[in-house]
């Protein structure tokens, strides 16, 4: 049956702008060659706070509901939003409380830390580990294929506007050349007082 | 061969259990990894218990679990179709076992409330256990807050008991069709669910051998606004299709459609002949 | 690749590819066999222009996570006259097993000079592009473990750019990424040369919306763009680095140009 992190497909990306960040992921969900939905997105929104999840379809929903409940409950606690390095820790946490028998996602946090006002990314591996980056974030089935894009692409400061276009066109030429990924996109554009989230149609084949 | 149920829990899951499927799961794992805790003997005689497996495995190569599995559940025939006030559920009247049809007039269905219908295939056991389980738990829900779970509730619910069973000793087979009409937002549902506890909500949807026959017909040909006509229409396009294509008597589908005023059997003819080319 | 050549490379074996992964030794019984093939990595790449074409590649031979030498050229020149090759018109790119690459670029030198000697002209890319295919699908059964590109200009002095798979199947292309860091290299020409994906802004609405009409670039773009892929090939391809050799083929002859690349 191959690898759980290939078998449902589906791409995700992050990238850091001046003063915003963007972050977007593909809609298909299959199983193996077989497309069975194309309108499965990979990137929820936990207020400020953005988590896109590649990987297996079960876990992705799994993970997500989780995030959900713990997110909720971390704000009727402590009476204030999660910042996403906070995020990025309980998000490290709960995948590693799981080191033996793993949830096979790949995610990736989002969003703008309002309290420094500075941007952030982050990548994780399925069992936690944490990956800071500075420029990009990729994840997926589509990973390869989105590193070559987005390192060919990308530029430091990019405004909300020449982000987009610089994620849109990273994600939309990545996804074309992976099987298992595409059939559209959400593409979230994260600037300090305003989130602006687009549909991309992209090829639907 | 050393004793292969070492652990109290596994022995337990023995006897509670009679599916040999699930004997050969444990069977895979206890063996082929070398666990610490197994250290407890068992006092059960372990030819016994290896001649209580060899039936189900076909002679000395023992296959992967999903292989055996997934060939039954992929003949099952899953449809569902939803249109502008309704949502159609189909479900292959055939209960398999093996090559053998054991039964011609099977219901693949159980109604979970008054607005919510799920159609199951899947692992024999499995299949009505997990369904029964589900329904008398939203019958519950109902019972006890005087009002149902809405068909999206509901949908979310049954996938977080299969992908809790999914990591659980013992894992459903089971795939699930979940039709619905949401009296709250006037509008019918449909949600595809596999046995990985894999959640789509969809306009139309199959499962197994189907998928491949059924979903390019339903893409050329539905709409979301279609009438239940027009849906009725495309059924029969897709079980034409299927009584046509598929190597295996199905037996015809069991029709069910929900719309506004709850869950209704659809008088569906099958004793027509179709042409292959 | 692996249904053309099923047999797995030995255990424990040196020098296989990230994508083969060895695994450990079996007890028992042993069986010694001989795997005639290793993955030397590197990536290549080719565009084609108006009236030239570009072929490059990077400089690093590797044999798992070892660095075999920091400058094996992956490109060569075909049909040309001594050991520089003068007067030739035609580029073989060849990335995969290193040494099969060696020999089939012998091979094709060697036909391509047969051709002029015995019919007093030289061979059209069309022509030696089709030679090519021959000579990989004549060893369908124990193939050249190699991804070629070649490239020239055609009949009416246009850039000409063919792609093989290592088994013969080929098609002209106006660009082609190959090798190990192929998949993040072809996505990026996608994009820049064919511009997939882009659209005029302001023609219409939906399906009206015009697509941006790719047109040959001019070679001082197109050599950015060489560089550009490659720069950001090695950032995230450990197999990719070392040097950046690049021919260029124009009605005046082949130009070559070598650049530094990372070698971390």
């Amino acid at each position: 049956m191959g690898s759980p992190f290939s078998i449902n497909g589906g791409a995700c990306v992050a990238m850091v702008g001046k003063d915003c960040v963007a972050i977007a992921c593909d809609l298909r969900l299959g199983m193996q060659a077989l497309t069975v939905s194309n309108n499965f997105p990979k990137i929820f929104p936990y207020g400020d706070v953005y988590l896109g999840l590649t990987g297996l379809a079960t876990d992705v929903s799994t993970v997500s509901d989780l995030f959900r409940y713990k997110v909720n409950m971390y704000r009727l606690r402590e009476e204030r939003p999660i910042s996403p390095q906070t995020m990025a820790n309980l998000v490290s946490s709960t995948l590693y409380e799981r080191r033996f028998g793993p949830y096979f996602v790949s995610p990736v946090v989002a969003g703008i830390n309002h309290t420094t006002g500075k941007p952030f990314i982050c990548g994780f591996d399925s069992i936690g580990c944490i990956d800071f980056a500075k420029d990009f974030i990729v994840s997926g089935t589509a990973s390869d294929q989105l590193f070559g894009t987005c390192e060919g692409l990308w530029e430091p400061d990019l405004a909300p506007e020449d982000l987009f276009e610089t994620v849109s066109q990273a994600l939309l030429n990545a996804v074309d050349r992976d099987a298992l990924s595409g059939w559209g996109a959400h593409v979230y554009i994260i600037e300090k007082d305003k989130v602006t989230k687009r549909l991309l149609k992209g090829r639907q084949d | 061969m050393p004793s292969i149920f070492r652990t109290r829990v596994q022995r337990a899951a023995f006897h509670r259990d009679h599916h040999r499927q699930s004997l050969l799961d444990i069977y895979r794992i206890s063996s082929s990894t070398s666990d610490s805790r197994a250290q407890t003997i068992d006092d059960t005689p372990a030819d016994l218990i290896l001649t209580a497996l060899t039936p189900s495995t076909p002679t000395s190569s023992s296959p992967s679990p999903h292989s055996s599995r997934l060939y039954s559940s992929s003949t099952e025939v899953l449809l569902g179709i939803t249109g502008k006030d309704f949502t159609i559920v189909a479900a292959s009247k055939a209960a398999m076992r093996g090559a053998t049809i054991l039964k011609a007039s099977d219901d693949k269905t159980r109604a979970l409330n008054s607005h919510s219908l799920m159609a199951f295939s899947g692992e024999a056991g499995d299949t009505i256990q997990f369904a029964e389980y589900i329904q008398a738990n939203i019958q519950l829900y109902s019972m006890r807050n005087a009002m149902d779970l809405s068909p999206s509730a509901t949908a979310n619910f049954v996938r977080g008991e299969l992908a809790r069973a999914l990591r659980s000793r013992k894992p459903y087979t089971v795939n699930l069709l979940l039709g619905g009409y949401d009296q709250i937002t006037d509008k019918p549902s449909l949600y595809w669910i596999d046995y990985l506890a894999s959640l789509a909500p969809l306009p139309y949807a199959a499962h197994g051998y189907a998928q491949y026959y059924c979903l390019s017909i339903l893409d050329k040909h539905h709409h979301p606004d279609i009438t239940f006509e027009q849906g009725m229409k495309i059924l029969r396009m897709c079980t034409d299709e299927l009584k046509r294509r598929l190597p295996v008597d199905f037996k015809g589908v069991l029709v069910k459609v929900i719309t506004k005023d709850g869950i209704r059997e659809e008088e569906y003819a099958d004793d027509h002949s179709v042409a292959c080319p | 690749m692996a249904s053309v050549f099923a047999g797995a490379p030995p255990n424990g074996a040196p020098g296989y590819s990230f994508a083969q992964t060895p695994t450990a030794a079996p007890a028992g019984i042993r069986e010694h066999s001989f795997y005639p093939y290793t993955d030397n990595g590197g990536s290549t790449l080719g565009i084609s222009g108006a009236d030239f074409s570009i072929l490059a590649g990077d400089t690093r031979s590797t044999s798992g996570y070892s660095i075999n030498t920091r400058y094996a050229p992956k490109l060569f020149k075909i049909g040309g006259e001594g050991p520089e090759s003068k007067g030739a018109r035609i580029v073989l790119s060849v990335v995969g097993f290193a040494a099969d690459g060696e020999a089939l670029k012998e091979r094709l030198d060697t036909i391509v000079k047969m051709y002029k000697y015995q019919h007093g002209k030289p061979m059209s890319v069309a022509a030696c592009a089709q030679r090519l295919s021959h000579i990989l699908y004549g060893k369908r059964f124990f193939p050249y473990y190699v991804t070629a590109i070649l490239g020239g200009l055609d009949e009416e002095g246009k850039g000409a750019l063919y792609s093989y798979d290592p088994v013969g199947s080929y098609e002209r292309e106006q660009c082609r990424a190959a090798g190990a860091a192929a998949s993040l290299i072809m996505p990026f020409l996608d994009n820049q040369v064919n511009f997939k994906n882009q659209y005029i802004p302001g023609s219409g609405e939906g399906h009206a919306l015009q697509q941006r009409v790719p047109e040959p670039l001019p070679r001082k773009d197109v050599e950015e763009l060489v560089k550009d892929a490659f720069t950001s090939a090695v950032e995230r391809h450990i197999e990719v680095g070392d040097g950046l050799q690049m021919m260029i083929i124009t009605k005046d002859g082949i130009e070559e140009i070598y650049e530094e690349l990372k070698k971390d």
